[in-house]
């Protein structure tokens, strides 16, 4: 593999990360407008209600106010798949959370006696939390305007193979239940909207939103506005983990309230409404099953899945495309079926988190794997490593599976951990190693039309280069990237780059971020267009320098003949002599990358990403099992990226799912008690401090995918995937019980150490040929 | 706009606040800062600032008494040489109070006035016996501090009193702990917190316990001393079977509650578990078998860092 560059593979500390840590960088919520007005949003205290009456009379006569809206006085269609969301409710809340009405004031103590003298007569409806619940014939009806049997908003149906003959010759089957919790995304900054319009009615939005073509299209259509006429700006995003990829009802409510009082309008929200007003990651409840032949070799999975989506459809109700990926296509498995049913529930609703439905799917997936090996009489990581995905495999979902270190992985971790030394030898103590991999998209995913990307690149009379991005930074390193691929591919300074993706007035289309895609596409478009500024500014040196264009390199802005020491012209000359001077020109360039890849046909049969990331963890934990507690000492993690473009935002992005995974693992949820988040706050929502964290030691992998730039893939949310399966694996190998549902709190872990929940693992078909035998 | 005074003397503070009914003290402001934000405390009362009065301040030893200003930090209290080896349990307990940064703010009277059930000091305080001075207009009154909480968020304190300092005896073959189990290892609250104290008749394993007292927090209104231990423990050392019957009293002498922190079911099992440990390290420090430094945070002895291969 090339390891010449003179910029991608370097150790850079994130472009943005000097700002950010000494307090300059100026977020959405520190931003001063004249004329600016709060925001806030009466919202529904019950989880299910009929609204009867909504009276703002007293609020608008409020001085200060400048407008109060609600569902009667505004003109807005649905939005979320299948239409079935409104931005203010009109007939119906089905979530603690629902927006009611909202006000704009001329400050948050004014808008809060505004909220507080809006009067909303309710008629409680009997609500349900539990899916399973809301499956049962009787069950309260949460859509009943729309067209759908037992609250099922929709199913994810798949099938390959014949499963009943692959039932018949696997040698052991292992079967369980698998539950996740409904968790949060919790940024720092929570969300914001500022909304305005000019005099000609065009409007602006600055949000920290990471799909910003999609939500200027959302934004049209819900609220009738002309999209060519609505810019979107994003600011700095202070963290995201996905919550801020959906358009939420705050954002058209924010932009209805910039209409109604005619003055830009700030939205921010409390910790309290972020927790219980923003999107989640929705619990998902698998049914799983495992066969394998008796010398390991996979022959099915089965999935029967019951996913949580809470009152709407938001992207979480399409969470079930990653986790089925995982079903079909972790390992060579063969027959494979899915049967899943997203149900509505009278809870907040599942959003898109870092990981999409993959921690969920593998913690059913990777626990099977070690219950199967222990049932075969195998070594876990022997049973993965014989069943591993391989370069050229095709999974049954049609996933090409091409550059894959999944084995590679899969060997560091296990030499890492000591794992063949010490994994089951620790009983005594109570400690026990456990191991997990994945699969997930790395090289884009084609859920719309387009997967693509622009970019375009220009080179001013000083030599700086800018390169203007479809895609966004929301502290994932995605720009530091950027500037090292156009610096590499250039063949310029790294300091000499700069980047842009901030408003969509002038960066060019992208679909946004999310997938892990920003790297591979992104970074793709930007090699592209960084390429053609390389032509245009060699064919202007061969002029100057009289020699063919293709003759010359470029280094480190020094553009030379090999071989003419004396032959040798400073890249800023070159742009400098060719726009000085009559007929001049500069050098600006575009390119639009949209991955060779397919989007799932009718039967979730596709070629959905160019190309897919694949890691392993090894987890070390030691439970005390008179209290349950369960500390994680050691985490090994490897993970195939491709090329690291940036080695350190590859570590800190692997370090920094691995440490949310571990808050999933063990501690974050957001119980509910009748409808109700009974502690929205990160006092007692149980996220990790860095006291919390293990050591955690990351490899990087890498295998040169031949379509990343520069062999890279992504790699933003493998880190988060792995942990919950891998602490399960470990625990269970501590004190040989079986966590079926996380988080792993104490109080579950000393239930199951006493009633000793243990593997499910059928190996009848070896006993029917013992019967035959007899 | 708020009233704010800073007072140079207790009486002083004391005469301020008589002059205006409805004044908070405050100190670190930890939690009261936060609950004037939120509406639980009225954000317009006046202030009185008590971090001025010298007599408030400070750590200080005098032979085996430990005299506790109301006012010294927690931080000053964790890193104590002496708390950490004579009244382990406090500085135990320093140390998992919130994060570095609220140490530094936080003071020992607020946490004791604060009156949390889960407050982290007071456990310990309860297991020394400590003794609360309080300051009114009507002069100065000594009080257990087991009797100065008396619910969540209400103490003894009349209004115009003040807490001065907190003092207790730390005699020679004494010793202490405070366990607690958390979600988190830092900025949570107790789900269990357990401190235990045990003074012997000698050194060495068989040392026979001659008083002990054991106190848990964060699993009743209030936190509470565990009754009847002198006569599981008195005149022998505290076997595995004496240790059982400690774990026993401590579990029925909860009334937790459910939350995000755990079930009553495993808050009473646990703090059974905690007490145990608590009482079994504490009559180790008593009878000089500890080899110095605080205990784990949950009691169990375990190595921190992984033996695998290290990069």
């Amino acid at each position: 593999m090339r390891s010449d560059y003179a910029v991608v593979g370097k150790r850079i500390p994130k472009l943005d990360a000097p700002d950010k840590v000494t307090g300059r960088t100026v977020y959405a919520d520190d931003l001063k407008l004249s004329g600016l007005l709060t925001a806030a949003i009466k919202r529904s205290p019950h989880p299910h209600a009929r609204i009867l009456s909504v009276d703002v009379s007293a609020a608008e006569a409020l001085p200060g106010v400048y407008a109060v809206i609600h569902a009667g006085n505004v003109t807005q269609r649905p939005f979320g798949f299948g239409h079935d969301n409104t931005p203010l409710k009109d007939r119906v809340v089905r979530c603690v959370g629902d927006e009611v009405a909202a006000v704009a004031a001329v400050d948050a103590a004014t808008a809060q006696r505004a909220l507080d003298l809006i009067s909303v007569d309710y008629e409680l409806l009997p609500a349900v939390d539990d899916p399973f619940e809301a499956l049962q014939p009787g069950a309260p009806r949460i859509h009943d305007e729309l067209d759908i049997e037992g609250n099922v908003s929709m199913e994810w149906n798949f099938q390959t193979g014949d499963l009943a003959e692959a039932e018949r010759r696997s040698a052991v089957i292992v079967s369980g239940s698998y539950s996740s919790p409904q968790a949060a995304p919790a940024p720092i900054e929570t969300h914001v909207v500022i909304a305005g319009f000019d005099a000609d009615g065009a409007l602006e939005v600055i949000s920290p939103v990471h799909m910003v073509f999609m939500y200027r299209k959302e934004l049209a259509d819900c609220l009738g506005l002309d999209w060519r006429r609505i810019t979107v700006r994003q600011p700095p995003v202070g963290g995201s983990f996905g919550g801020k990829i959906d358009i939420d009802a705050h954002d058209f409510i924010a932009v209805m309230l910039a209409r109604a009082a005619r003055r830009p309008v700030k939205l921010a929200m409390s910790r309290e409404e972020e927790f219980t007003g923003t999107r989640t990651r929705q619990p998902i409840h698998f049914q799983l099953r495992t066969g394998a032949a008796a010398d390991g070799t996979l022959l099915f999975r089965h999935a029967e899945v019951v996913s949580d989506n809470g009152a709407y459809n938001a992207w979480g109700s399409h969470a079930l495309l990653v986790a089925m990926n995982t079903v079909t296509s972790m390992y060579r498995v063969g027959t494979s079926r899915l049967n899943a049913k997203v149900v509505y529930t009278n809870k907040n609703y599942g959003g898109s988190v870092r990981g999409f439905g993959n921690p969920q799917a593998t913690f059913a997936v990777e626990q099977q794997m070690e219950e199967l090996a222990d049932a075969l009489g195998m070594d876990p990581m022997d049973l993965r490593l014989k069943n591993a995905n391989r370069p050229g495999d095709v999974t049954p979902q049609g996933l090409e599976i091409t550059s894959c270190g999944l084995s590679e992985c899969l060997e560091t971790v296990r030499r890492k951990s000591s794992w063949d030394q010490r994994r089951g030898r620790m009983r005594r103590q109570h400690r026990g190693l456990g191991a997990a991999a994945y699969v997930h998209v790395g090289g884009g995913a084609r859920i719309y039309g387009s997967d693509g990307c622009g970019a375009m690149t220009k080179i001013d009379d000083s030599g700086r280069v800018a390169l203007i991005s479809g895609s966004s930074e929301l502290g994932q390193g995605s720009e530091t990237a950027l500037a090292m691929i156009v610096a590499e591919t250039l063949g310029v300074p790294l300091e000499a780059v700069s980047v842009s993706h901030d408003d969509t007035d002038v960066k060019p289309w992208d679909v946004g971020v999310h997938a892990s895609r920003t790297t591979f596409v992104a970074g793709n478009a930007a090699r592209m267009a960084a390429a053609k500024a390389r032509d245009e500014l060699l064919k202007g040196a061969a002029e100057v320098l009289d020699r063919p264009a293709r003759s010359l390199t470029i280094r480190d802005g020094v553009i030379s003949v090999p071989g003419e020491p004396t032959a040798t012209l400073r890249y800023e000359k070159a742009v400098r002599r060719r726009l000085l001077r009559e007929g001049s020109s500069i050098i600006m360039t575009s390119a639009f990358y949209d991955p060779p890849t397919q989007r799932q046909d009718e039967n979730y049969v596709g070629n959905i990403s160019a190309s897919y990331g694949f890691g392993a963890h090894v987890v070390e934990v030691e439970v005390d099992p008179d209290t349950g507690m369960v500390r994680v000492l050691g985490l090994w993690a490897a993970h195939d990226v491709g090329r690291a473009i940036n080695p350190m935002s590859c570590e800190g992005q692997i370090e920094g799912g691995a440490v949310m995974g571990v808050g999933l693992a063990l501690s974050e949820e957001l119980p509910v008690e009748d409808g109700r988040f009974p502690a929205p706050n990160l006092h007692d929502y149980g996220m990790p401090t860095a006291m919390d964290a293990p050591p955690i030691d990351v490899t990087l992998i890498e295998t040169a995918d031949e379509l990343g730039p520069f062999g890279a893939k992504g790699i933003g949310e493998g880190g988060i995937i792995l942990p919950p399966a891998a602490i399960a694996n470990a625990v269970a190998d501590a004190v040989g019980v079986r966590p079926r549902s996380y988080p792993i709190r104490p109080w579950k872990l000393r239930r199951w150490i006493e009633t000793g929940e243990r593997s499910h693992v059928d190996k009848r078909p070896q006993l029917v040929r013992d019967v035959n035998a007899r | 706009m708020t009233s704010y005074y800073r007072p140079g003397s207790a009486s002083e503070a004391v005469a301020i606040l008589a002059a205006n009914p409805g004044a908070m003290v405050i100190a670190g402001g930890t939690d009261l800062v936060i609950d004037r934000r939120l509406g639980r405390a009225d954000p317009r009362a006046p202030l009185v600032d008590v971090t001025g009065i010298n007599e408030l301040r400070g750590v200080r030893w005098d032979g085996d008494e430990l005299h506790l200003g109301a006012t010294a930090t927690i931080s000053a209290i964790e890193s104590d040489p002496a708390v950490i080896v004579r009244t382990s349990a406090l500085a135990e307990a320093a140390r998992v109070l919130g994060s570095v940064q609220i140490r530094n703010m936080a003071t020992l009277g607020g946490n004791l006035c604060t009156a949390s059930p889960a407050a982290e000091m007071v456990p310990p305080l309860m297991v020394h016996d400590a003794v609360a001075a309080i300051r009114g207009p009507a002069g100065e009154r000594r009080q257990a501090v087991a009797d100065v909480v008396t619910g969540p968020r209400t103490t003894i304190l009349a209004s115009g009193e003040i807490l001065t300092n907190v003092r207790l005896r730390a005699p020679a073959l004494s010793g202490s702990c405070y366990l607690r189990q958390t979600v988190r290892w830092a900025m949570d609250l107790a789900g269990v917190g357990v401190a235990a104290w045990v003074l012997t008749d000698g050194t060495g394993r068989e040392a026979a316990v001659q008083e002990a007292r054991v106190a848990l927090g964060a699993v009743a209104p209030t936190a509470v001393l565990v009754p009847g231990l002198e006569s599981l423990l008195a005149g022998a050392p505290p076997t595995t079977e004496r240790l059982g019957a400690v774990s026993a009293a401590a579990s029925a002498a909860c009334e937790p509650i459910s939350d995000t922190r755990g079930t009553a079911e495993h808050r009473r099992h646990v703090a059974g578990v905690l007490a145990a440990r608590a009482l079994s390290i504490a009559h180790a420090r008593a009878a000089g078998l500890w080899s110095g430094g605080l205990a784990p945070v949950n009691g169990r002895a375990s190595a921190v860092t992984s033996s695998g291969e290290r990069a």
